[in-house]
């Protein structure tokens, strides 16, 4: 989604611009590569007191520098005083030039929105138990990557799958580890949260997915072109026939993917309404060929950047032959197939009928030719 | 048809596996429907139609085996078994019989015996529905019934699409064979001797 990037862009540094009039001390000065000075040396640490224990441990100051450049936070302008706001200079005639206790980071303070959201849900409740749930122990703080391209595994591994083993939970369900695999976890139990089908390029020999530089790379052509070059009538929409075509020109090139289609949640704060009761029990939102959760289908290449090139596709796509790897069980089924089958039922009835309208007309005949046997 | 010759033409054994069959086989249709199309039909939660139709589903796989076991154990199978030469133009004769000599009072041209106890027709499309047919659909089932576990065998078959066309296909034509089958069970010297054969294990001539 190539406008929603740029979208983010100038909301974040709107952000960080009104942060800094806000508060206009020399803070913006600080730069990511004073912090890293030190914060960058794999064995700086601290002791400190566990509050629970009460014991001393140790635990590591280091910031990964690689990774933290590829986080969302740093691609979008947002610098550790950001985050750390209570920093507002460097002493550095000091041994540390900072508060030696600093605050905690608020993540709300930026995305009020989820918090707001988060609010109700089952992991804030849990505080009555004295459990406290910060955001980042879903999502961590330094390494926040961009969600929109991350595969269902990706997405619940990287979150859910810390804390809950779903084995536990879904024995209801039938065939519940292809649930896992291909349908976000909070796509049921956020149900108010928006959805969407992904489809993206993979390869069943090397078992991995395409990446978006790649397949552009084997097409010959480049992220501005390509939709011209697939949305032959230009409506925004790539059809059947533009997908044939599709398949046709990646055939020519020598390569099959396969499809994979995953059930995701649109990256939005709603997100964060799971509760206890509300989770998508009704087997049959998803399984009939009328479901408002296929809706929203799409191809996505994922730059190297982590940003998405998203092309909405005909819904009739997943009904055909071509996504051969993703049957949601009566959902996406095959139109064709419910006639042919039509047909083999009533030719079968309406043999049986004939013959049996064909016995009864006949009677008078055989009874004749019983008599005469006779 | 000469009256009062008795033929012992279904053992027990065949007695009890047909049934079991058959009514395995009209549980696992009106679940199959259910299943297929929730959005039309609703007369029961699409968690209960599976369950059922999953355990139904061993159900007939196991008592296929039984069947199987018997016929292969008493060497019965070769009732299965069209004759190598001869053969289709036996069955154009049956179906000649049934479109048209069945209508005006011919003689059944097969005579049945326990030896020889399906007409070549009968023998043709047996064979393939219970050697072809429900094997296919057994071994569809199964892997539809784990998606995840048999994820490689089903990516070797082209993708779980095409899986479960074969499996839906089958189903169609199954259907269609019961319709069939259950018609033509009243084509015996009374409607329904036939039905009382298959419970009693005696065919009246
Ligand atoms: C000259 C080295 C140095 C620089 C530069 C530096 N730090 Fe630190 N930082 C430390 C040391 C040493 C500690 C451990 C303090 C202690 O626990 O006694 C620390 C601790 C921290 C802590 C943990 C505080 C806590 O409450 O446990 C954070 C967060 C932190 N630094 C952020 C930053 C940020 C952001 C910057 C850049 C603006 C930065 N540091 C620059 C040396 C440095
Ligand atoms: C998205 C907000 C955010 C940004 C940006 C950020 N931090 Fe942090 N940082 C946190 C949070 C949250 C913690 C966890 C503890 C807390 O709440 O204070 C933390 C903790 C730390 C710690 C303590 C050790 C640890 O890993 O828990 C250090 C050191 C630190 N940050 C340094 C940095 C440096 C250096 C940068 C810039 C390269 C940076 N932070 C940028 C949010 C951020
Ligand atoms: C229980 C785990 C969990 C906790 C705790 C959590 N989140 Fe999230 N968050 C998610 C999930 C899941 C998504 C949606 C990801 C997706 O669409 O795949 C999400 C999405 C987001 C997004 C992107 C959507 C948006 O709102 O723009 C932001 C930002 C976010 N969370 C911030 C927070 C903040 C701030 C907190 C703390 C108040 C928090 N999260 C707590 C799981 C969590
Ligand atoms: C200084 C403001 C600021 C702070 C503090 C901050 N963020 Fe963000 N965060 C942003 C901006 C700007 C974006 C990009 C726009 C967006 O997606 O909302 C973003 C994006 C995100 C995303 C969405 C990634 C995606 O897929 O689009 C998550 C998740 C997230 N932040 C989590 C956190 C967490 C957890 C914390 C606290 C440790 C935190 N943020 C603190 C500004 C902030
Ligand atoms: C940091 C650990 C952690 C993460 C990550 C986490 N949860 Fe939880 N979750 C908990 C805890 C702790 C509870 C409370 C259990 C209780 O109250 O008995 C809970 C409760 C729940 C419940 C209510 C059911 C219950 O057992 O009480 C649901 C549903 C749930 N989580 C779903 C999710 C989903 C979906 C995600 C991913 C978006 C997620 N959780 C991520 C720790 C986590
Ligand atoms: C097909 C929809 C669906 C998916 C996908 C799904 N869940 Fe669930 N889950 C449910 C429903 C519905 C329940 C409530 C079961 C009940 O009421 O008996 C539940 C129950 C749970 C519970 C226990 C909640 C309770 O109330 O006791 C947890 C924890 C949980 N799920 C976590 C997860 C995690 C983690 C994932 C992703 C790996 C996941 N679920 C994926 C539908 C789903
Ligand atoms: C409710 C449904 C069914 C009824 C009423 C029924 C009825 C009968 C009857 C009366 C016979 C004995 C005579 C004949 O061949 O005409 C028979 C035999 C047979 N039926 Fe069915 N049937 C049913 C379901 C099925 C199904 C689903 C299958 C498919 C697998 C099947 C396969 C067979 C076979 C293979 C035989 C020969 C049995 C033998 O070995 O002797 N039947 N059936």
């Amino acid at each position: 989604m190539k406008k929603n990037y740029h979208f983010t862009v100038r909301y974040g540094l709107y952000i960080i611009l009104t942060c800094s009039v806000l508060c206009p001390s020399p803070l913006a000065a600080v730069d990511n590569s004073e912090c890293f000075e030190c914060h960058s040396d794999e064995g700086l640490t601290t002791e400190s007191t566990d509050n629970i224990l009460q014991i001393e441990i140790t635990e590591s100051l280091y910031v990964d520098e690689d990774t933290f450049d590829k986080s969302i936070h740093n691609l979008i302008g947002i610098t550790c005083v950001d985050c750390h706001a209570d920093i507002e200079e460097l002493d550095w005639n000091e041994e540390v030039p900072h508060a030696r206790r600093l605050e905690k980071v608020h993540c709300v303070s930026c995305h009020e929105d989820a918090g707001e959201e988060f609010k109700n849900s089952v992991h804030m409740k849990m505080r009555t138990k004295g459990i406290t749930m910060t955001c980042y122990a879903c999502h961590g703080y330094h390494y926040v990557r961009q969600m929109e391209g991350a595969s269902v595994a990706e997405r619940t591994n990287s979150i859910c799958l810390k804390c809950h083993n779903p084995n536990q939970f879904h024995e209801w369900l039938p065939s519940g580890d292809a649930h896992f695999a291909h349908v976000e976890c909070v796509v049921c139990h956020a149900p108010e949260v928006p959805r969407h089908i992904d489809l993206r390029f993979y390869d069943l020999i090397t078992m991995r997915f395409y990446k978006g530089d790649e397949l552009i790379k084997i097409i010959g052509t480049n992220f501005d072109k390509i939709i011209q070059t697939i949305d032959k009538n230009h409506d925004q929409i790539i059809g059947m026939n533009e997908f044939d075509d599709l398949f046709f020109m990646l055939k020519q090139k020598n390569i099959r993917p396969i499809l994979r289609a995953e059930l995701v949640a649109d990256i939005n704060s709603i997100a964060h309404q799971i509760s206890r009761e509300s989770a998508q029990k009704t087997c049959e939102m998803c399984h009939a060929s009328d479901s408002p959760y296929f809706n929203a289908v799409s191809i996505i290449l994922i730059r190297d950047d982590d940003t998405v090139e998203r092309y909405k596709i005909d819904r009739a796509i997943l009904e055909s032959y071509y996504v051969s790897h993703f049957y949601l069980l009566g959902g996406t089924r095959i139109k064709r197939l419910d006639k042919i089958g039509l047909l083999i039922i009533a030719g079968g009835a309406c043999a049986a009928l004939g013959h049996l309208i064909i016995r009864v007309l006949t009677i008078p005949l055989r009874r004749g030719k019983k008599e005469n046997d006779d | 048809m000469s009256k009062g010759r008795l033929l012992y033409n279904y053992p027990l054994p065949v007695r009890v596996w047909h049934w079991i069959n058959a009514s395995g086989f009209v549980c696992l249709i009106l679940t199959g429907f259910q299943i297929r199309y929730a959005e039309v039909l609703n007369f029961m939660p699409l968690t209960v139609a599976i369950s059922i139709h999953n355990y139904v589903g061993f159900g007939v796989i196991a008592n296929f085996f039984v069947w199987l076991s018997y016929y292969l154990g008493t060497g019965n199978v070769k009732i299965y078994i069209p004759d190598s030469r001869g053969w289709l133009a036996l069955v154009w004769e049956q179906l000649k019989y049934y479109g048209y000599g069945v209508f005006v009072g011919k003689h059944n041209p097969h005579l049945m015996s326990p030896e020889n106890k399906f007409n070549p027709l009968q023998q043709l499309v047996y064979l393939v529905v219970m050697f072809v047919f429900l094997p296919a659909q057994m071994m569809s089932g199964l892997f539809l019934w784990q998606i995840k576990k048999y994820e490689e065998y089903i990516n070797l078959l082209g993708g779980i699409k095409l899986l479960d066309t074969i499996h839906v296909l089958l189903f169609f034509l199954f259907t269609s064979f019961l319709v069939i089958h259950c018609y033509f069970a009243t084509l015996g010297h009374t409607p329904l001797a036939r039905f009382k054969a298959m419970l009693t294990g005696f065919e009246e001539h």
